[in-house]
This record gives structure tokens, C-alpha cells and sequence, in this order.
């Protein structure tokens, strides 16, 4: 199948994170989409954000992107839907579906209420669990289909004709993105889940917490209302077998904790888990911290619940092989997901796709999508226990992947019409209010309004709006403006954050530049708020009146942008490197690799396979071979970067190969592979003693048949989370796993002493298994080491287990470390320097600023271009395992692609940038140094500040800076803003 | 009629006006006396306006940005927490009350939290009195 051939359309079924990530990049790329939804409305059905809810705040901004899609004509959302047969073949699929639509179409649906009021039965119920937006349903049991709501909708949102549908579809591929199975009484029966009642899940917490953010109020017994001073905290996935836990789970207890501590300091928090398990460079630090604010974790076997008398909870827990017993006031459950197996099944029926042996989607090897069925994607929590970062990332992988199958774009982004021009005219202001279709007129008095505000300077022009938000009255709106030939427009209407586009689409059509308009939330800071009618139209006149000041000043915008290089740069040949290399070049862009070394793999070449046994050797091989035959890809070895200069989309590199040769390339992205670096080892002695080994010398000397030891003790975290190193490297577990039960294979003993097994989702298997063959595994704790003694012929390890503090001893003939990987901090620090992307003191690239935020944040806006174009992937960015670092690569590119190919990029946000009064501007720089965007540099030449559009995102860090006044924000400039305030205040 | 304080609330365009979208979407209701002023981010917001605002006879600001981790931009809420506290050290040296400003950090969501911050800042202020400046 050659590009161009297929379909336009990709059908995405289910709405996780990384269904909605697909849509969302593939909208950018310019394709349609279809979204089918389960259920009635957009959160009914709950991904794995919005069941976990891991942290204090509800997400709902992943829908962010639905809107604005569906807006532009890109996504179509089928709701109650569901699909019923896949044919054809891939860029060619027919899909049967089924869908109904919904009674109130909540893109018209202006939340006035009056169905609410006006229906007999009660049968309308509003659903407030999205956040800002309520969504109207109707209760198909209690609705007799009289009418009266349809007729008083005043918008038509409400239709009572709906009914189940099924209609075909063609798409070029398919996307399987269902949500998370979360877990219920019936699987939480061990733990009292809904029978005991002071036993919570940490989601239904967080539920009750969302309006205010976490309170204590939400930990209230719910037995008799007091606060509890004991809490327990269980990480049930960890002593429950039919659930999974991501590897989020241990850091939701621990965040859980030190929350709970933070606002009730007395309280006595214990954590109950089998093991930590949150890996990489941040989680670590709050597990720290919250044993430093005297959170107890203690790392039990097993645990049982009971209740007693008072409604407290009994909890018996195993340790080290005792029974223990502790009583607790209340118990927060962090639970994890069940296997997604009916929709598997449902699947494997429908297109043959296969699941694996635990229930899951399977994904072919080294990829992080595909299924068996080429065409048929999968991502998210169908496919495996995943993190919410990692989900979101692998949207943008199938996206990525789906353009294999995918013919040309057809979605562009509409053209504004041309605008009036202004400049020469007085200001004159037009005061459009919005009655919400008559439903703010008995709650503020809106004639009386229209009257004051007609007294207002600079108004010259008052009219009521029927409507601002349905497309009919878009329509009408924007004649409206052209024919009272005001030139700056005030509408007073509800919620920009929702509708900004439909408020600055009626400007653009009424001839406005939108830089012109001032949309005042009358609703949301009037209407809705308050009680008080007489005092509400003042406040609704001083609203105005800081407005048209405001707009007084408006400077229409000028349409800023910059030209983007299509072409790409890439440092290190490891598997991200070589990963990100390989798949921009397949979608045509020109990429310069270099590589430190004298040869390409990486840290990852030298292990040859990987706990599943797959050939990790062979997967390398064709990726050294893709890249050497890739005529799009140019590399170097040993080379490496001596300057980086200018910004995202015009970079400037000079690199130096064999320290000899200098060259010069142009680039629009820069990703950022340097990997990692086995770390040194100084203790145990190592090196000094050949029968010391690291994990990857044991595989060298397995494979080169020179290793002859029968018993073998492995110590892990050697060096690792402690204060120098503060994080898991990740890989260490499940290596010293794989080699143990290599080494049970030919009878050798096998001690494993640890601290965690960061084994979280699948790979437990591999630790059930090395437990049934015969690995002796000892839990030491963190603070207290093995040690080793050199004896005739081994050594001699005493350990002190942790819960029974027995000292033990184990003699054994070799002492393996695991001893896990470093960033190349040198090589990080320069590029560092040279980009302007921070680092984590441990020398990592400090991309996110927490462990769950790096999902949160950017779901929010177009933030391709959040880290100024510069992408840092693999370990350089976290210790990772291969396929995470691929993920890592392929999200990267994914982001990439969405402006590599358009030669010119605009503003972000498409109006608003910053700006540089050159006449006052005197080449400081203090503007460049608090840009979080790198979009200013001084002007070698001028002296002067300049702004780079497309970067800059209107935040005014340099505005306030600037010690000289040149920088300013066209919408809010400094006498915009002391005009808008004074007005508040008169 | 019963004096009623002056107050500018300003708020951040994502998670400040986002906290009062959602207020208004449970349908809260805080004081009246109370008026939004939205800047993009805390980050953005000079001190100068604050010091002005006082001097043209507020009698509280009360300031909302994303809660910290969370900035829109990353970092402005960091830059304008920092600056609130050098601007509150100014305002003690003249004598001024510094605690007629508030930062406090709203969530998109948080509806209940601005609602209650709204009315928890208008009963201190109506405490402190009016702003003699
Ligand atoms: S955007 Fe909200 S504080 Fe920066």
C-alpha cells in the first residue's frame, strides 16, 4: 500500500488518553477522526486518568482538544456507540457501527435550565462531573416523552427524536483505545471494599475533594463523621492477583501520605505495600520525603482486614513469614485495573486481533501499538498497566504509525476573513449583551444594563443578544457588528475558556481584528455568582466600564510568524537516537546523526536479550542497518556538538567529527539521545576480586563460557537510590531476574538480595516463576547494606532481613552487583548549557517538573513546542527499558512532524506575542533571561530584544522584567491594565 | 448602606478564571464588591499594579494563579510568589498593611476553594477597615 491511496479518516474506538492523543495529532496532521464513546457522555465511561485520579484535580482539560476538533470539523464523537463489524483492508476498512445521539446536544446546550425546571417528571439530571461544562441528560425511565422540555429549549440543543442508529463508515485504520477496568466491591472483597465502613478507595476521595482540592474533610470516618488519627494505606494490586497496578501505583500511596500529612500533621500514616516501585528521577524523592515526615511504610506480604466493634479496621499482615496485628481508625485502598478481557474477546471476534496470555491487548514486539492486524492500533491501558504520561505518548505514536495507511490531509484550519481597517477611525465601542437566550433577565436587569452602559465613554453602540453561542446566532451576532460600525467590540457573554473560538469567530466575521474585542464574562462573574440584582448590575457596569477602557488602547494584531526548518538533528546513535533517526526519515525528513562513539547500539547493544527473551541483539542490528541505508540520514561518528545556536526552528549546529573536521548544519528540531553510562562501581570490591561481577560482566562471561560459579549471591541497588544517585535505574530488577533464572537453568544457587522489586504490571510473572524454581530472594533494609567477606574460596554475605532483623549468612562462590546506569552528565551539562534545557541536579534532562504533571500540563495547549524544540528522549530524559525509550523517541517525533513540514509557524495561540518597543529597548537581556520559552535574543547587531513568535506564549515574564518599559503584551499593555483597574475601583 | 471593601481579584487566564468558570458552573455565590481582573499568568503581573491599585484607594487584592507545578507557562507562579513577598516587605516598610494581599492558588476545578477564598479575603478586609492611603 503506497501513501495517498487511502482513506482520510481514522476511526478511534474508547476514549483513553491515548485515544485522544491520536486525535489530537492527527487533527494537526490535518486528518478526521471518529470517536466512538461508549458511553452517554464524554466521561461516563472512565479512562484510567479520570478512575485513578492520582492526583488532587479531575483532568477534565484532556477534553480539551475534543472541543476544538469538533469545532473545526476534524472529529466526529458518536456517543452510546459501539462497532458491530470490521471488513476490508488497511487504508480500507469498512466499519459497521451503531451510536445514539444524545438528547441535548451539548455543543449547542447553553446550561439555561429551563428543561430542568420545566419537566414534570424530574427526568433531567445534570451531570456536573466534568468540571466547568454541566451536561443535560435525560432519564430514560422516568421521561413520559411530553415534549415541554423540547419546546422551551431555546437553542434546539434539546431533541427528543433520538434514536439508535447504525451506519458504515470507511477509514483508513482503526484505533483501540478503550478505558480502564477499574475495580469494585466483588474484586476488593478481601479488603472490605463497600462492607467495612472506613474503608475507602483513594478515587473516591479524590472525588469528594475535587471542587476544593484535597480537604480533610474528605477523610472523615464514614461510620461516625470524626477525623481519624490512624490511617492505613494499601496498595492493593500488590496482594490482590486479579488487579495491576501501573507503575504509579506505589507513588499514589506515597503522594497519598505525605498529603494526608501535610494537612493533619498528628495523623499516624502507614503505607502498606510488597514493594516500592516508582522508578526514575523524581518519584524517588517524595517516597523520601514522606519517610522523612515519619510516613510508616512497612513492605508486608500479605494483609487481611477485619472491622471491629467501633468500625475500626484490623489489619493482619505477614512479614518476613510472622503474623502481625494493627489496628487502624480508617483505610484508604490505592487500587490498580482488572484486564481488559471482554473487550479483547469482543475484539479478537471482530478483527482477530489477538490478546495476550493475561488478558490484555497484545502489541508486537519493540513496537508500543501495533497489533497483529496491520492497520488495528492499540494504546493506553488496553494494552498493558501504563503510566498516564506514557499513554498520552502513545497517541502520538499510533498517529505516527496510522500514516502509513492514511491518504492526504483534508482538514486545514479555516482563513479569518479580511479585517477593517481601524486606524484612522475614533474609537467607537459596541456593547453586545448576551440574555442567554432570555435566561439572564429575571436574574439581572438587562434593559436597565443596556441603558447604563449606553452612558459609558467611548460606547457608542448597546444591543441585547438573543444569543451568542449557536451558529445561527454567530451569524446573526457578526451582521450585528458590521452594521453598527463600531470598531471595538465588548461582548458580555459567559466562558471564553470554553467558547473563546465561537466569541472570536463573530468578531472576525463581523470585520474585527479580535485583538479589538474584550469578552467579559458576564455569566461567570455576574450572572451565576452572585444573589444580589441591584448590586450585580453595578458590578456588571464596572465590568464594562474597565472593558472599554481597555479597549480604548487595543492594537490590532499583526499577524507575527517565522519561518520553521524542515530539518532534523539528532545526538546519539543509542536505540532512541537511532529510533527517532529511522522514523523521521521515513516521513521524508533530512537527518544529520552523530554519535560520540565509534559505533551505533548504545548502553542497550550491550545486553543481548531481554527478561522476555526477545532478541534484543537482532532488533538493534536492523535498526544499524535502516540507518546506514536511509538515504535521508546522514551520520557521523565520533562527533560531537561544539555549539548550538539560535532557536527552534532555526538552528544552527557545529559539530566537530575526530576532533578534526568541522561542520556546520541548519536544523528546525534537535533530539537529544546521549543515554547512558553503566555506573562506576567502588564498593564490594569490585575489581579487585575476579569473582566480582557486574550484571552485564556475568552476561559476558556466561556467554563466553567462562563463568563456573555454582552458587551466586546478587546484591541489588548497588549504589543506586541513595543521596548521590536518587533514583532506580530502572533496568537492574528485571536483568538480575533474567540471569537468576538463567543460572537456575544450569543449577546454580541463587540468593537475590534487595530492597524492592521494581517488577510493577507483567514482569511479577518473572518473579513468581524465579520463586517456584528456586531463587532464594532476602529483603534487606534500605539503610543497612549486605556486607562481604572474602573467605578461601568465595565470599561470606551476612544480611540482616528486614521485619525479622535475623542476621543471616550465605557463602557463595560469586558476588554479583547490580549496580545500574548514570546519565552522561558531561556531555548533559554542555548540551544543557547550549540549549537552555534544565537539568535534575542527578543529570537528567529536567523536561517535567513532577512525576505526574508531565502528562497534566501539556494536555492543556498546543505544546509541541513546549520544550523549544528541543526534544531529549531515552535515558538522557529517565532511566528507561528499550521499549520505553522507543516510546520516548517515537512521542518525540510524533510531536515533531506536526510542524517539520510547514516552513512557516505563526503564533501559538495565533493572536496574542509579546513585543519589543525598540526605541526604549536598551539590549539588557533580563527579558531573555525569564522567558520559560527561549522565544527572545538580543540582536547581536541592533542591541536590541527580539521576539520569536511561534515560541513566545504570552505569558508577560518579560514585561515585568523589563526595567525599561519595552516590553509589553499587545492585549495587555501597561496602560491597559492601570486604565482597567482605576475603572474597577471608581 | 454598610461600608463594603474595594477588591480586585486577579486571576490568572487558565487555572485563576478557570476556578471561577466552575465556581459559576456549581453555581457558588461570593460578594459582589469583588472584581476579576485577569492577567495570562501571576507570572506577568507587575507589583507596580498592585502598589497603584492601593494608591488609587483599594482596599484588598486578592491574587489567583495555578497552583505551583501547574503554571500555564511553567514557572510564573514561582516568579510571582517571590515577587509578592518582596512587594509585601515594601508595603511594611511604608506602614501599609501587608496584609490587605493575598496570593492564593486556585485549580482549574477548584470552584469552592476561589469561592471561599473570595469570602474568607472580603470578612479580613472588612476587619481591617478601609485602606487610609
Ligand atoms: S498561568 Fe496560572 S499562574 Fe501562570
Amino acid at each position: 500500500m503506497t501513501a495517498n491511496q487511502g482513506k482520510s479518516t481514522v476511526l478511534v474506538y474508547g476514549t483513553n488518553m491515548s485515544g485522544y492523543r491520536t486525535i489530537y495529532a492527527l487533527g494537526k496532521l490535518g486528518y478526521k477522526t471518529i470517536l466512538l464513546n461508549r458511553g452517554k457522555y464524554v466521561d461516563e465511561v472512565k479512562n484510567q486518568v479520570l478512575s485513578q485520579l492520582p492526583l488532587d484535580l479531575c483532568w477534565a482539560c484532556a477534553f480539551g482538544p475534543q472541543r476544538m476538533f469538533v469545532g473545526l470539523g476534524a472529529l466526529n464523537v458518536f456517543y452510546s456507540a459501539d462497532i458491530l463489524e470490521i471488513k476490508g483492508t488497511p487504508g480500507n476498512y469498512k466499519v459497521k457501527i451503531k451510536k445514539k445521539d444524545p438528547y441535548v446536544n451539548n455543543f449547542i446546550c447553553t446550561e439555561c435550565n429551563k428543561c430542568v425546571e420545566v419537566c414534570p417528571e424530574g427526568a433531567i439530571e445534570v451531570m456536573p462531573k466534568v468540571f466547568w461544562e454541566n451536561i443535560y441528560l435525560i432519564n430514560e425511565e422516568k421521561c413520559t416523552k411530553c415534549g415541554k422540555c423540547e419546546e422551551i429549549c431555546p437553542t434546539g440543543a434539546l431533541k427528543l427524536d433520538k434514536k439508535e442508529e447504525e451506519l458504515e463508515v470507511e477509514v483508513a485504520g482503526i484505533v483501540l483505545s478503550p478505558e480502564y477496568v477499574d475495580v469494585d466491591k466483588g474484586d476488593l472483597e478481601k479488603f472490605g471494599y463497600k462492607v467495612f465502613k472506613n474503608v475507602l478507595k483513594n478515587s473516591d476521595i479524590v472525588r469528594g475533594n475535587i471542587p476544593t482540592s484535597f480537604v480533610l474533610n474528605s477523610l472523615k470516618r464514614r461510620s461516625d463523621g470524626k477525623l481519624p488519627q490512624k490511617i492505613a494505606i494499601i496498595v492493593t494490586p500488590q496482594y490482590n492477583n486479579i488487579e495491576y497496578e501501573d507503575f504509579n501505583t506505589t507513588n499514589i500511596a506515597v503522594y497519598r501520605a505525605v498529603r494526608i500529612k501535610e494537612l493533619h500533621p498528628s495523623a499516624d500514616v502507614t503505607i502498606f505495600m510488597r514493594n516500592y516501585r516508582g522508578f526514575g528521577k523524581g518519584a524517588y524523592k517524595i517516597y523520601e520525603r514522606a519517610k522523612e515526615i515519619g510516613v510508616k511504610i512497612i513492605k508486608a506480604d500479605d494483609v487481611y482486614l477485619n472491622e471491629l466493634e467501633n468500625n475500626d479496621l484490623e489489619i493482619t499482615y505477614k512479614l518476613a513469614g510472622k503474623q502481625n496485628k494493627e489496628n487502624y481508625e480508617f483505610v484508604i485502598l490505592v487500587t490498580g485495573q482488572k484486564a481488559p478481557i471482554e473487550e479483547v474477546k469482543k475484539f479478537e471476534k471482530l478483527c482477530k486481533i489477538k490478546g495476550d496470555n493475561h488478558g490484555f491487548c497484545y502489541i508486537e514486539p519493540f513496537t508500543n501499538n501495533k497489533t497483529n492486524i496491520p492497520g488495528i492500533y492499540a494504546g493506553g491501558e488496553f494494552t498493558g498497566p501504563r503510566g498516564n504520561p506514557e499513554t498520552v505518548w502513545e497517541g502520538y505514536d499510533i498517529a505516527q504509525d496510522i500514516l502509513d495507511f492514511l491518504g492526504k490531509p483534508v482538514v486545514s484550519p479555516p482563513q479569518p476573513p479580511p479585517f477593517r481597517d481601524v486606524s484612522k477611525e475614533e474609537v467607537k465601542i459596541g456593547v453586545f449583551l448576551c440574555s442567554c437566550f432570555g435566561k439572564f433577565n429575571d436574574k439581572i436587569d438587562i434593559e436597565r444594563l443596556k441603558d447604563e452602559a449606553s452612558k459609558i465613554p467611548y460606547v457608542t453602540h448597546v444591543e441585547i443578544l438573543n444569543g451568542a453561542c449557536t451558529p445561527q446566532t454567530i451569524q446573526e451576532n457578526a451582521k450585528k457588528i458590521r452594521e453598527s460600525g463600531v470598531n471595538r467590540v465588548i461582548l458580555a457573554v459567559c466562558t471564553p475558556l470554553q467558547k473563546l473560538m465561537k466569541f472570536r469567530k463573530t468578531v472576525m466575521m463581523g470585520g474585527l481584528n479580535p485583538l479589538l474585542a474584550e469578552f467579559l464574562r458576564l455569566r461567570e462573574d455576574v450572572v451565576n455568582v452572585h444573589e444580589d440584582k441591584e448590586k450585580k448590575l453595578e458590578k456588571a457596569l464596572s465590568l464594562i466600564r474597565a472593558a472599554a477602557l481597555k479597549l480604548k488602547y487595543a492594537l490590532p494584531f499583526p499577524g507575527a510568524s517565522d519561518k520553521f526548518h524542515g530539518k532534523a538533528f539528532v545526538i546519539g546513535g543509542g536505540v532512541a537516537g537511532m529510533e527517532a533517526a529511522i522514523r523521521l526519515a521515513k516521513r521524508g525528513v533530512q537527518v544529520t546523526l552523530i554519535e560520540k562513539s565509534d559505533s551505533l547500539g548504545g548502553i542497550a547493544y550491550r545486553l543481548d536479550s531481554d527478561i522476555e527473551g526477545r532478541d534484543l541483539k537482532k532488533f538493534i542490528e536492523s535498526q544499524i542497518k535502516e540507518i546506514k541505508r536511509n538515504e535521508n540520514i546522514k551520520v557521523y561518528l565520533n562527533s560531537e556538538v561544539d555549539s548550538i545556536k539560535g532557536y527552534a526552528g532555526n538552528f544552527k549546529i557545529i559539530f566537530s567529527e575526530n576532533k578534526k573536521i568541522t561542520h556546520i548544519e541548519d536544523a528546525g528540531v534537535i533530539f537529544i539521545a546521549t543515554g547512558a553510562k553503566i555506573r562506576e562501581v567502588s564498593s564490594y570490591f569490585y575489581g579487585k576480586n575476579p569473582n566480582i561481577y557486574t550484571q552485564l560482566d556475568m552476561e559476558k562471561a556466561i556467554n563466553e563460557g567462562k563463568f563456573s560459579a555454582k552458587s551466586v549471591v546478587m546484591i541489588q541497588c548497588v549504589g543506586s537510590r541513595n543521596k548521590a544517585y536518587p533514583y532506580c535505574s530502572r533496568i537492574c530488577c528485571s536483568q538480575a531476574l533474567k540471569n537468576a533464572l538463567r543460572l537456575r537453568e544450569k543449577g546454580v544457587e541463587v540468593t537475590i538480595l534487595y530492597r524492592d522489586l521494581k517488577l510493577y504490571g507483567f514482569k511479577e510473572d518473572y518473579y513468581k516463576e524465579a520463586v517456584n524454581k528456586g531463587v532464594n530472594f532476602i529483603r534487606f533494609y534500605d539503610d543497612n547494606y549486605p556486607k562481604a567477606g572474602q573467605t578461601e574460596n568465595g565470599f561470606k554475605i551476612t544480611v540482616k532481613e528486614y521485619g525479622t532483623d535475623e542476621e543471616k549468612a550465605i557463602n557463595c562462590d560469586a558476588l554479583v552487583l547490580s549496580v545500574g546506569i548514570r546519565p552522561d552528565i558531561e556531555t548533559n551539562k554542555k548540551l544543557s548549557q547550549m540549549t537552555g534545557i534544565k537539568l535534575f541536579e542527578n543529570g537528567f534532562f529536567a523536561i517535567s517538573p513532577g512525576p505526574f504533571e508531565e502528562a497534566a500540563k501539556k494536555l492543556m495547549k498546543p505544546f509541541e513546542l513546549q520544550t523549544n524544540g528541543v526534544f531529549p528522549i531515552g535515558m538522557a530524559l529517565s532511566p528507561r527499558t528499550v521499549d520505553e525509550s522507543l516510546l520516548t523517541a517515537r512521542q518525540a517525533v510524533g510531536q515533531s512532524l506536526i510542524f517539520l513540514k510547514k516552513q512557516r509557524l505563526p503564533a501559538p495561540n495565533g493572536v496574542f506575542v509579546s513585543e519589543v518597543d525598540e526605541s526604549k529597548c536598551v539590549g539588557c537581556g533580563y527579558c531573555v533571561e525569564v522567558c520559560p520559552y527561549n522565544a527572545r535574543s538580543i540582536d547581536e547587531v541592533k542591541k536590541k530584544a527580539v521576539v520569536h513568535p511561534f515560541l513566545c506564549d504570552s505569558c508577560g515574564a518579560c514585561v515585568v522584567a523589563c526595567p525599561s518599559g519595552a516590553a509589553f503584551i499587545r492585549d495587555l499593555q501597561d496602560k491597559q491594565v492601570i486604565a482597567s483597574i482605576d475603572a474597577l475601583l471608581g | 448602606m454598610t461600608w463594603e471593601p474595594k477588591i480586585v481579584y486577579i486571576m490568572c487566564s487558565w487555572c485563576g478564571s478557570g476556578g471561577a468558570e466552575s465556581a459559576s458552573a456549581y453555581g457558588l455565590k461570593y460578594p459582589e464588591n469583588i472584581k476579576p481582573f485577569r492577567v495570562w499568568c501571576t507570572g506577568g503581573l507587575d507589583p507596580a499594579y498592585i502598589l497603584r491599585a492601593f494608591l488609587e484607594g483599594a482596599d484588598g487584592i486578592l491574587i489567583s494563579g495555578c497552583h505551583p507545578g501547574d503554571c500555564h507557562y511553567d514557572t510564573g507562579n514561582y516568579f510571582a510568589r517571590r515577587r509578592l513577598a518582596a512587594l509585601k516587605t515594601i508595603l511594611k516598610t511604608f506602614g501599609f498593611d501587608e496584609d490587605r494581599v493575598w496570593l492564593r492558588w486556585v485549580g482549574h476545578s477548584e470552584g469552592k476553594r476561589l469561592v471561599d477564598t473570595a469570602i474568607e479575603f472580603n470578612e479580613h478586609i472588612k476587619k481591617l477597615g478601609p485602606n487610609k492611603i
